[in-house]
């Protein structure tokens, strides 16, 4: 998988997750930039994102994740394995 | 020497320690700490009780060297258990197991025992117990997550638990951020040492100017509620918002302030708390250390265990997508916000006060959000309105004032009378016809709180735009002389010392 393709899934979880078809993310996307993202969010975002891409974070991961770039990092490294 | 940062022998202390700090070679400096972090805790009376602290740093010891020194999942897990069992373990068995036999024992009164079925054990918890441990357990636990390095010398780790400035009510500590700093040698700093030294005298400001004055008036209604009914209630709680925000947000100023002056940076408690907008943004904004500690070491493990996995599952199929997601979330944050009100003390006013009341107000909050946002669409409110955000900073503050009624009461039956009696006495003349002056401030004393609240006022709008500090630094030197003398004056006239001169011991110390 490209990392196109990952931004591009990311997208259409992110999308469902937060039920809001305008979400689009990048590189440098944070919890700010997206109003619903907050703690009570976080877990069920990772979870989805795991589901869709058939990988695991670690807790250390979960919580020291800055950016959707770093998350697409982690995913891209996984899967490749 | 008494345990708080406001008696005169403490600043003595401090004094001293800050020139030998910057006068020995730099590679002695955290030694030099750790020296004084445990003559602070004896001279405070500890006395034997210095071994708690010092065991805690031993378990974390003996844990972090197993971790370093295997890739094995079942011995690295068990290093992680060893010393989840016994630090939480030790806190406890000294903070909660009357909290236990209290409960016990009253719900036997309630089926008409009129004795104590169990005995409530006597213990001497050790000081900062609740705030060490927090910071040990994390740095275990993010040394198991691999997000932070196992440090290999017990003494840098005793140093890091003990800490003098961030033992009494923290910041609560996290060592993949701030540990490093404490072990390299700091360089005197001229600007870092007077900035540290302003943010204490701030700190002096809110505790002796504002928060023990507020306190006279807190006392009189809250020891005679029967007597202040009403308006009497809702005034004398507003008071002790006030002086709970200023005592320990004044009292993590001298210690993040203290700190500074060693050069040593201790993250931020606090962030204006009062001018949140609901009580989510709130508990990111007041005790900001204990919130992050919870949501990472129990929100997040919680919500990522087995079982709370297959339960979302499950009710996602059975009640759909956002309803089942909502109750695994809600279901952890339960056991999340009664670990965060039983963290304040084993007692059912904070358990509720400071825990489940809070869980309360956010499922509420979670649940009615679509009916607000429904309401204000058909009456044509703009929801990022200026005003709907007053309306909602003063609603916040009054759900919060809730909380706080539980927190001063002398119990959880109190608060509760004292909630009744709030409501049911209708008599909002003494804010005007000055029975107000008869609680413990007369005119003057009155005048001298508002003033000063003001004056904190003005500080955190102005806050909002950066440190007012370096706005001060950069100002001529005669004006920058002006506004910190007069500071000086101000809080050492008109501070409030107490009888005796024994000043405000920290509300959140005993924690």
């Amino acid at each position: 998988m490209t990392r196109e393709e990952v931004f591009a899934t990311l997208n259409e979880v992110f999308q469902d997750v937060f039920d809001d078809e305008s979400i689009t993310v990048n590189e440098e996307t944070t919890a700010d930039d997206i109003e619903d993202w907050d703690s009570l969010e976080h877990i069920n975002l990772i979870a989805a994102v795991e589901q869709e891409f058939g990988m695991k974070f670690t807790m250390g991961q979960v919580v020291t994740m800055k950016n959707v770039g770093e998350m697409a990092d982690i995913i891209m490294s996984q899967i490749a394995d | 020497m008494p345990a708080t940062f406001t008696s005169f022998y403490f600043l003595c202390f401090y004094a001293v320690s800050l020139l030998i700090y910057y006068i020995i070679p730099g590679k002695m400096q955290w030694g030099f700490l750790l020296f004084v972090s445990g003559a602070f805790y004896l001279l405070t009376g500890n006395g034997i009780l210095i071994l708690y602290p010092i065991a805690a740093a031993l378990i974390a010891y003996v844990s972090l060297r197993v971790m370093a020194g295997t890739e094995d999942v079942k011995k690295r897990r068990f290093a992680l258990f060893f010393a989840v069992v016994l630090l939480v373990g030790s806190l406890a068995v000294l903070k909660y197991v009357n909290f236990g036999i209290n409960t016990v024992n009253g719900i036997a009164a309630l089926w008409g025992k009129g004795w104590d079925i169990v005995n409530p054990v006597r213990f001497l918890a050790p000081l900062g117990i609740s705030f060490y441990t927090l910071s040990i357990l994390g740095y275990i636990v993010d040394v198991y997550n691999k997000i932070a390095e196992p440090q290999n010398n017990f003494f840098k780790l005793t140093l890091y638990g003990m800490y003098f400035p961030s033992i009494l009510s923290g910041p609560i500590l996290r060592y993949r951020e701030d540990g490093e700093q404490f072990f390299v040698p700091h360089p005197f700093d001229y600007r870092q040492v007077t900035f540290g030294m302003q943010r204490m005298v701030w700190g002096f400001f809110k505790i002796l100017v504002i928060s023990e004055r507020m306190n006279l008036v807190v006392n009189t209604v809250y020891d005679n509620y029967t007597q202040y009914p009403g308006t009497y209630i809702w005034f004398a709680t507003i008071c002790f918002a006030f002086q709970l925000y200023t005592n320990f947000s004044g009292s993590m100023d001298i210690a993040l302030g203290m700190s500074q002056s060693f050069g040593i940076y201790l993250p931020e408690n606090f962030e204006n708390p009062f001018f949140s907008k609901n009580i989510s943004e709130y508990w990111r904004r007041w005790h900001i250390t204990l919130g992050v500690w919870m949501k990472e070491y129990v929100f997040y493990p919680l919500l990522r265990t087995g079982a709370f996995t297959s339960l979302g599952k499950k009710m996602r199929r059975k009640f759909g997508k956002k309803r089942g997601k909502q109750f695994s979330t809600f279901l952890a944050m339960f056991i999340l916000w009664f670990m965060v009100g039983i963290w304040h003390g084993g007692d059912w006013k904070f358990v509720i006060g400071s825990g489940l009341l809070h869980w309360f107000y956010i499922v509420s909050g979670e649940l009615l959000t679509p009916f607000f946002q429904k309401g204000m669409e058909k009456f044509h409110i703009n929801p990022k309105g200026r005003w709907v955000d007053i309306f909602r900073m003063f609603r916040t503050f009054f759900l919060v004032n809730i909380g706080f009624v539980f927190f001063r009461a002398a119990s959880a039956m109190d608060a509760w009378k004292m909630l009744k009696g709030a409501v049911s006495v209708w008599n909002p003349w003494v804010l005007a016809d000055g029975s107000l002056f008869s609680l413990g401030l007369d005119v003057i004393e009155t005048v001298i709180a508002l003033v000063s609240l003001l004056i904190l006022w003005t500080i955190s709008r102005l806050q909002k735009n950066g440190s007012v500090r370096e706005r001060i630094e950069k100002k001529k030197l005669p004006v920058r002389f002006v506004i910190w003398y007069a500071l000086l004056f101000y809080i050492i006239l008109l501070g409030y010392y107490g009888p005796g001169y024994s000043a405000a011991e920290f509300i959140y110390q005993g924690f």
